[in-house]
């Protein structure tokens, strides 16, 4: 094993040729992350709420919607989004917001399930007392509902977001120059390193997903103790 | 109507068929083998050998909190590297198995052989998370009261705790599975040819982007469908057993 060639590409993995150039690498995938995390948690809340309170054809045409996106892979959404938004919005889009709208999505589908879970999973009871003090059923979903659901769900928010930022990898396949892209692109220029390359890049996701995991067990053992 | 004015010629769609039919492969080969050594690796973390135990979970956090791009990476460039060149040599000549009758059997490319073995090391490790996660809710009580009839570790555990394991595991398990299959997509990376890498080819030469997604995405909405189909046919045949947990 020889990491030389790691020492020799430290900065450029780490946050590509900022400030001389376009952000990249590491820095670049955190970009990605923290952006795709906010939005697909407001997808979440939004369709999860949705799910749990609509009726009819809305609530149909949603979940199926909801169910199309986990039923495909990542990878074909990203294609999508990447192909489709520039004809829709009619403007040229940068494959980086093509790639975060699709792990939104994806992320929010995902989320969507577990906050309308979490909704129903409160008592019968939390809304009627809500509803006897005069609150309208928007203000108990707010005031009463939510904070209780979303402290259950924290976990699996955090979950979500670990499985996103390995999932920012995926704008490798195109062109976007985040870590993973260009862990391979060191890798086609030196060629004779590969497996000290690829380990290192792996080690770095690690260190960030294990962090957050670490995170989740964290607060959900919190939760547990704050319900006892 | 300009759709169907527009659609793919019949080649393509072979194209498309080949990729969908070299995801079913690397699929169906990638399911068995992670369960297998899901369920080994669970085993080894809920107790046994101390080493072992810690072995295991390090496994399962160090390939569930790393990309699997990133690991497919390693398996396709780097793994080679750290082989000898004899075995490097083997692997990437091409082979065949003569079979009785006259059969003859070719072996994969190195692309789908490092594609199995990635896809399938990642998978391992939510697999055993599953399985352990089923072995974990068998009440305790049925445990204490099998031993109490008399019963070995090794039959308590063949003829009370599996049973009632997989059952309880069988809806995450399915879903595993389903991951297996929309992950397979990430193997096009390493240039293992299968229906997103179809896809792509479709689509850079005959420009009929839409169309060339399209089919893709239907082939793995379909397959999607049929796993959560069986999913909801295993939960009626083999419904959690009864009893408190």
């Amino acid at each position: 094993m020889n990491f030389s060639v790691i020492t020799g590409n430290l900065a450029y993995l780490l946050w590509g040729t900022w400030p001389n150039g376009p952000l990249g690498g590491a820095a670049l995938t955190l970009l990605l992350s923290v952006g795709s995390a906010i939005a697909s948690a407001v997808f979440g809340l939004m369709w999860g709420v949705s799910l749990a309170v609509a009726r009819g054809p809305f609530k149909l045409v949603l979940t199926g919607l909801v169910g199309f996106l986990r039923a495909i892979p990542v990878l074909m959404l990203i294609f999508w989004t990447y192909f489709l938004m520039p004809i829709a919005l009619g403007i040229d889009v940068p494959g980086i917001l093509s790639v975060m709208a699709a792990l939104s999505l994806i992320g929010g589908a995902y989320l969507a399930n577990s906050v309308c879970a979490g909704i129903q999973g409160i008592g019968k009871g939390q809304w009627e007392a809500g509803l006897s003090i005069g609150f309208t059923r928007a203000q108990v979903l707010q005031h009463v509902v939510l904070p209780q659901a979303l402290r259950m769900m924290a976990p699996s928010f955090i979950n979500q977001w670990v499985s996103l930022i390995k999932d920012t990898s995926l704008a490798y396949i195109v062109g976007v120059g985040e870590l993973s892209f260009l862990a391979a692109q060191v890798n086609s220029r030196t060629m004779v390193y590969p497996a000290e390359i690829f380990l290192f890049v792996g080690f770095i996701y690690f260190i960030i997903c294990s962090t957050l995991d670490l995170a989740a067990v964290r607060v959900a053992r919190q939760f547990q103790a704050a319900e006892r | 109507m300009v759709l169907l004015n527009n659609f793919l010629k019949p080649e393509y769609l072979g194209w498309l068929w080949n990729g969908f039919l070299v995801t079913l492969e690397i699929s169906a080969l990638v399911i068995p083998l992670a369960t297998l050594l899901g369920f080994v690796v669970a085993v080894l973390r809920n107790g046994s050998p101390r080493g072992a135990g810690v072995a295991a979970t390090a496994f399962v956090a160090v390939f569930r909190n790393s990309p699997l791009l990133v690991q497919l990476f390693f398996w396709y460039f780097g793994a080679p590297m750290l082989l000898p060149e004899a075995w490097r040599e083997w692997l990437n000549a091409t082979h065949t198995a003569e079979l009785p009758w006259g059969l003859a059997v070719e072996w994969p490319s190195y692309e789908f052989i490092s594609g199995a073995v990635g896809l399938t090391l990642y998978s391992t490790a939510y697999v055993s998370e599953e399985i352990r996660a089923g072995l974990k809710g068998v009440a305790a009580s049925q445990r204490q009261a099998a031993e109490a009839l008399g019963m070995r570790a090794s039959q308590v555990f063949r003829h009370v705790l599996l049973p009632q394991a997989v059952r309880i595991a069988l809806p995450p398990l399915m879903g595993q599975y389903m991951n297996i299959v929309k992950n397979s997509s990430l193997t096009m990376a390493i240039g293992v040819m299968e229906i997103s890498y179809a896809a792509r080819q479709v689509e850079t030469v005959s420009f009929k982007t839409f169309q060339a997604y399209a089919v893709a995405t239907l082939f793995y909405v379909l397959t999607i469908a049929f796993i959560e189909a069986l999913t909801q046919i295993a939960r009626l045949r083999f419904p959690p057993l009864g009893g408190r947990r």
